[in-house]
């Protein structure tokens, strides 16, 4: 089933908050079994695109569809084959990590003693067992990322949807995150991720979308996207917008 | 963080001196911006607003009275006690139900270089630009019409004065005692403070319950007019009273009085401003204090608490587990709970004390069965409508449960469930202490309890279904008793509404208490527990539905706008 069916695929997403457009009509194919990056700018509509992915904003127009199950119309499926990390939004931090592991299983609907196992698995490679029964709103940036996608990963997810992954990670924690996740793809996983970061996209991905103002703007495998150029370079292009400053600002250097 | 804040050089910069005019500008300019395309804000706060003026032209004629009908012999009685009822109103409403305007959140201003009294004095002048505020300033120009009627101008100019002292000592002592209580409910050892409130409560019951005996006991108005003279000369009766002193001739009162106040609003301002610094500097302060110790056991047993090891490791007993959790860590919601317990705990006995005292007898068989349902309607009623913002509690923590998937119906029952694991045991102290040391009828304990089950049973199905439809945000700060601006409008409203409705649905408890007689002190417990649990499941499955279909727009709307 998964070899018909893109692990993700989204159609004609529109989405409006008063009279901004966020996100103008977004379509976007995922194969199965691919580390797809979406790059764009601050306010591109990233997070917008993919909160309508997965269920959390209902779009004022389009679809969304998991490995062929309807987000909106069989969401119970659907949500079953999705493991989520959104950006800004809290945990329930006022539980510890393990505790937020246990009841992220539960909810799913897991075997307490698989929850268990798994949960003190993660806790461990993701180096948060020291932590004990530090509530998570006591953890640091990097920490929370971490057991962010400790959640996500928990039942076992046919598709990987994470919201700025890198954001706040030291490099050590990246480190690992790109690790869990390259073994996650190998194993026959589909990860979608956005971020700003060309260095972390060149290096991991092997779909890339670019997004500004709300529109794709480039999509294909990487190196489609790239060309002869580097990433950094193609993505200035086509976002525009100045990257160096003129005269102005000459207080800075007093 | 904090020196650079208290001791902030002025001079950096070009500064031009920041004065309270510009909190007053800002305030009025996050206003207006948080009203831009929100239709139904703009209606929230014209509700408000009306509200308010209707109380407002109350008050206003209520304090005109002496003045109007000519008789000046009550007319401190009326000031002193009028006037000292709405400061403590200032005071005790904002931690029970109304919270306070944080439009203006202090934390904001930490890494600004400005002095602490700058800041105080803005953010107190902004504070004063809000409707209760303007409310209590028409009402109680009621008592500068008085004052005027038997004193002419100058009596009259001295009550304005005096009107708008009082207004000063309300909004800084509402400020003051929120913000010393945030700040203590903040710290982690807040679990004893619980039970210092609590134990302080239940002090004060005896020496309030002879003391309203005595007074209602030879309700001589006499007797009244001397305690209010009395009540004159503290902070609560000193604003109010000034005019009438100057039209009885007692010029010299007015200074004397005046003083009070000042030295009162000075005092508030100090223990605000200090309490202010704990806020502003906040969390980091009290997060990092202890390190925990080792985890033990699996993940699963570690999220539920010891005493509810006997849930189902399943969806329902997770949620039920981490809300029982969260009851306690989060400080907003502990917050709720515990003035909830001193609250609940006090106005029932208050109540039928005064229902004793009235009719003069002995307190032990003068509290009618209807009077007793009445107060247990309130108590009830009151614990429901905590849960009529639950979801505001979460803020956009709740999106783990909308990419899960979490049915409606069992959420529900879930954290109707965990609440009333908090609230059971209060319902049966409550229930027994006004039974048999108030009353001293342990026979009525079933009365007691079957109307306070009834009452907070519908109270969950109608709140359940009110935090499902009426949900708002509630700002990210430390301060539990903070709301954004408007949102307090929104909460009196829906609080209002949702105790109507569930006032309403206990009618039928009410009325068979007045009704069948002693058959139903029998009845009450039984019946009253099948009704509450009834209604609860009821509301709890059509809440459900309706959460089923909307869970991503309850989401968008308890996510505070960034």
């Amino acid at each position: 089933m998964t070899a018909e069916h893109p692990a993700l695929a989204l159609h004609g997403l529109v989405k409006r908050f008063d009279a901004k457009v966020a996100v103008a009509g977004v379509d976007l194919t995922v194969p199965a079994g691919s580390f797809y990056g979406l790059l764009g700018p601050n306010g591109a509509g990233k997070t917008t695109t993919l909160s309508m992915a997965v269920g959390l904003l209902r779009p004022d127009a389009g679809g969304a569809r998991v490995l062929g199950h309807d987000v909106w119309a069989d969401p119970v499926r659907a949500k079953q084959l999705l493991g989520v990390m959104p950006d800004g939004v809290r945990l329930f931090d006022r539980l510890s990590g393990a505790e937020l592991l246990a009841y992220h299983g539960l909810l799913r609907g897991m075997d307490p003693a698989v929850v268990s196992q798994r949960a003190a698995e993660l806790l461990d490679v993701l180096a948060l067992a020291d932590a004990g029964r530090t509530l998570v709103v006591d953890y640091s940036a990097g920490m929370k990322k971490k057991i962010g996608l400790a959640c996500a990963l928990l039942h076992g997810p046919r598709l990987l949807v994470l919201d700025e992954p890198f954001e706040a990670v030291d490099p050590v924690s990246a480190a690992l995150i790109r690790d869990i996740l390259g073994r996650y793809v190998a194993g026959g996983g589909t990860v979608v991720f956005s971020s700003h970061v060309m260095e972390v996209v060149e290096r991991l991905c092997s779909h890339v979308a670019i997004l500004a103002d709300g529109a794709i703007k480039r999509v294909g495998t990487l190196d489609e996207v790239r060309g002869e150029q580097t990433l950094e370079q193609v993505f200035v292009t086509v976002v525009g917008g100045r990257t160096a400053t003129g005269e102005e600002l000459a207080w800075l250097s007093r | 963080m904090a020196v650079a804040v208290t001791e902030a050089v002025a001079d950096v910069g070009a500064g031009r001196r920041v004065s309270a005019r510009h909190f007053v500008r800002l305030k009025l300019r996050v206003m207006g911006n948080n009203f831009r395309g929100q239709g139904w804000r703009i209606g929230l706060f014209a509700l408000g607003a009306f509200a308010g003026l209707w109380f407002a032209a109350f008050g206003l004629f209520l304090f005109a009275v002496p003045g109007l009908a000519g008789n000046d012999q009550y007319a401190t009685l009326l000031a002193a006690f009028g006037g000292g009822l709405v400061v403590l109103g200032w005071l005790l409403l904002p931690l029970i139900f109304f919270g306070v305007d944080e439009t203006l959140d202090p934390a904001r201003f930490a890494l600004l270089p400005l002095p602490r009294r700058t800041l105080v004095t803005g953010l107190f002048a902004a504070a004063l630009v809000s409707v209760p505020a303007v409310a209590v300033l028409l009402a109680a120009s009621g008592l500068i019409l008085t004052a005027g009627i038997f004193g002419g101008w100058s009596a009259a100019l001295t009550q304005a004065v005096g009107v708008l002292a009082g207004l000063l000592l309300c909004v800084a002592g509402a400020r003051a005692v929120t913000s010393a209580f945030a700040t203590m409910l903040r710290s982690r050892r807040v679990r004893d403070l619980a039970a210092v409130l609590l134990a302080g409560a239940a002090a004060l019951i005896a020496p309030v319950q002879l003391a309203a005996a005595a007074a209602l006991q030879d309700a001589d108005w006499d007797r009244l007019a001397e305690v209010a003279a009395v009540v004159g000369w503290t902070p609560f009766g000193a604003p109010w009273t000034i005019g009438i002193e100057v039209a009885q001739g007692r010029v010299w009162a007015a200074p004397v009085k005046l003083l009070i106040t000042a030295v009162t609003v000075v005092a508030l301002l100090a223990w605000w401003s200090r309490s202010l610094e704990s806020a502003m500097v906040g969390t980091t302060s009290s997060s990092r204090a202890s390190t925990r110790p080792r985890a033990t056991g699996t993940a699963v047993t570690q999220l539920f608490p010891r005493l509810l090891g006997w849930l189902p490791r399943g969806r329902f007993g997770a949620l039920v587990a981490r809300e029982a959790r969260y009851w306690w860590r989060d400080a907003r919601r502990r917050a709720n709970l515990i003035t909830l317990a001193v609250v609940g705990l006090f106005v029932p006995v208050m109540l039928n004390l005064g229902g004793a005292g009235d009719t003069g007898g002995g307190a032990l068989d003068t509290s009618s069965p209807v009077l007793v349902t009445l107060s247990m309607v309130f108590v009830g009623v009151l614990a429901a409508a905590t849960l009529a913002n639950q979801f505001g509690f979460d803020g956009s923590a709740y999106a783990a449960h909308v990419v899960v998937g979490v049915p409606g119906a069992v959420e529900l029952r879930a954290r109707m469930a965990a609440f009333s694991l908090y609230l059971l045991p209060l319902v049966l102290i409550i229930s027994g202490v006004l039974a048999l040391l108030v009353l001293g009828q342990p026979g009525w304990i079933g009365l007691t309890a079957g109307s306070l089950l009834a009452t907070f049973g519908a109270g969950l199905a109608v709140n359940t279904l009110l935090s499902v439809l009426g949900a708002y945000s509630l700002p990210e700060t430390s301060n539990p008793f903070a709301l954004n601006s408007g949102a307090g409008v929104a909460r009196s409203f829906l609080a209002v509404l949702s105790m109507l409705a569930s006032a309403v649905a206990v009618i039928p408890m009410v009325v068979a208490a007045a009704l069948l007689g002693d058959v139903w002190l029998w009845l009450a417990l039984p019946i009253g527990a099948a009704y509450g649990l009834g209604a609860a499941l009821l509301g709890a499955y059509l809440a459900g539905d309706v959460l089923d279909r909307r869970q991503p727009e309850l989401l968008a709307t308890i996510t505070p706008r960034r």
